[in-house]
């Protein structure tokens, strides 16, 4: 949980900047419709979920540029492919009565996760940040611009790829702690109280994982202490968070000084 | 030997049922002050995207700063400054002027490579150069129009391109502004960068010899070196006068 918030909240700061909101989404039911294919074929879902998130991830780039679509109507156009796929095998699964998972996929298990899972997810949240480091530059002038981020001579396609890959391989991992239906509040909701507060890019990707860890580990042993459904929990702390936030940001405040 | 050496070329965009830009050539040398004239919709910020490989060039030859543009369009767009048409900034974009103005170094810079203090002197001549120094932390996206528009123009001073291409850089500019601006463009031509305006205002054009491009539906219409006095009158003639040449 706590290693899923870091990677998402710095990959969303990213992704909300740059309109890309919906990839949460998509990415989400990607993997969703890969895991549902991993338990059609009896094998490992969280394998079929990572491979297929990775191939919706390789595709939506290169789709939008063919198509001349802006990116977010490539992710609504994947998104509803693969809700399809999910709810195709899912429905046959229970038809032909065998054993069903599913509810577990949409709605995350944060107790029994496995040891790897837990390494995999420090993995990609150490990924993710070498990742903002690395290429620091590259990213901020891709969010400040694309186009002027292109013109100055920023390999911009190569960035834009490597971020999709990277944010395909964080939500289908975090999926199986989180759930499809709550990943988005990973990915959106720091970022966004993050933006209420902060002038500089800088401010905000320290600010969003910040604010992502303390409130879901505050969760997290809410969840166990007065055994409430963790996931869910934290989702309601982070909306909330982000409620207040908006009422009492600065930036929103009118100074009504005549002089 | 020139630094922008078109030679018959088209561009396309994608899904257009024609080229914009039709069997064009153009040949610009180190320090020319070039103006692009033409009416709206002539393909003037198309072929400034052209020379910098925003827009693929379909057919012909074209090099710039001494690359085939076909094959190395990131690396002549790390050597040319191109200021947009075009921009808005919400008001919410988490950038400084001060990082803004840095980002025009980025590409240049290479991937991996940090700012170095020979970078962020650049930047800081640059501000000073645009007289926006009293803006340098302010988010962007809270400025006036004027204001983001030498932002972006200090951005690609700061470059230190080795063709400097400005689209409409006037067009939020009040009168002051301009006059100045010319005069920052003149001594970027002096020490040997060509510059390339795109404007439909000539009023301050600074006193030097005009490299003169006139376009129209995509082709060149006129070509020729004359003083700053003259572009105004060569244009209106080449556009045949009154708007209706341009309502086609
Ligand atoms: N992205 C695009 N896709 C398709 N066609 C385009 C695109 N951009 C421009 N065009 C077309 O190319 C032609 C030339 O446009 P361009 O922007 O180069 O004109 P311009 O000379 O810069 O005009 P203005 O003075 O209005 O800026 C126009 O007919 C326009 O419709
Ligand atoms: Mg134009």
């Amino acid at each position: 949980m706590v290693f899923a918030s870091i990677a998402c909240s710095i990959l969303g700061v990213i992704i909300s900047r740059m309109n890309l909101s919906s990839i949460g989404f998509t990415m989400s039911h990607a993997a969703f419709a890969g895991a549902a294919i991993g338990m059609f074929l009896e094998i490992n879902p969280q394998m079929t979920a990572i491979f297929f998130s990775v191939a919706v991830a390789a595709l939506i780039g290169p789709v939008s540029d063919k198509a001349k679509m802006a990116a977010d109507a490539t992710l609504g156009v994947l998104f509803a492919m693969s809700m399809a796929v999910a709810i195709f095998l899912v429905s046959y699964m229970q038809y032909s009565g065998r054993g069903l998972s599913a509810g577990s996929l949409l709605f995350g298990n944060v107790i029994s996760l496995y040891r790897e899972d837990i390494y995999a997810l420090a993995a990609v949240s150490a990924l993710t940040i070498i990742f903002v480091l690395t290429f620091y530059k590259e990213i901020t002038s891709i969010m400040f611009n694309m186009k002027i981020a292109e013109a100055s001579g920023v390999r911009v396609k190569l960035i834009y790829y490597i971020l999709l890959f990277i944010v395909a391989i964080s939500v289908s991992l975090t999926l199986n702690i989180v759930g499809g239906l709550l990943i988005f509040v990973l990915l959106v909701t720091p970022a966004s109280i993050a933006s209420q507060f902060c002038f500089n890019v800088r401010s905000m990707f320290i600010a969003a994982p910040l604010v992502a860890l303390s409130i879901s580990a505050f969760g997290v042993w809410a969840g166990f202490e007065y055994t409430l459904p963790i996931a869910p929990l934290v989702a309601l702390l982070l909306t909330s968070v982000f409620g207040v936030s908006v009422l009492v940001s600065f930036k929103r405040r009118i100074n009504y000084k005549k002089y | 030997m020139s630094i922008i050496e078109l030679e018959g070329i088209y561009t396309a965009y994608e899904g257009g049922d024609k080229p914009v830009i039709r069997g064009l050539s153009l040949s610009v040398n180190p320090g020319e002050y070039v103006v692009i004239g033409g009416p709206n919709s002539a393909g003037k910020t198309t072929l400034l995207e052209s020379i910098n490989g925003l827009v693929r060039i379909t057919h012909g030859t074209a090099s710039v700063c001494g690359l085939d543009l076909r094959r190395y369009g990131n690396e002549v767009r790390r050597k040319v400054g191109y200021v947009i048409q075009n921009f808005y900034f919400d008001p919410f974009t988490p950038f400084t002027v001060e990082e803004v103005v840095m980002m025009g170094r980025y590409g240049k810079m290479g991937l991996l490579n940090r700012p170095t203090r020979s970078d962020r002197e650049a930047a800081t001549e640059a501000i000073r150069l645009l007289g926006i120094e009293d803006l340098a932390s302010k988010t962007i996206g809270t400025l006036s129009g004027g204001q983001q528009q030498k932002t972006m123009i200090a951005h690609n001073i700061a470059k230190e391109p080795e063709v400097l291409m400005l689209d409409e850089p006037f067009s939020n500019l009040d009168f002051n502004a301009r006059e100045y601006l010319q005069g920052v463009f003149k001594s970027v031509a002096k020490k040997g960068t060509p510059v390339l305006l795109v404007s439909h205002a000539f009023d301050g054009l600074p006193d030097i010899r005009i490299h003169l491009v006139v376009m129209n539906k995509g082709r060149i219409t006129y070509d020729g070196v004359c003083d700053a006095g003259e572009v105004e009158s060569i244009i209106r003639k080449e556009s045949g006068g009154g708007l209706r040449s341009s309502s086609f």
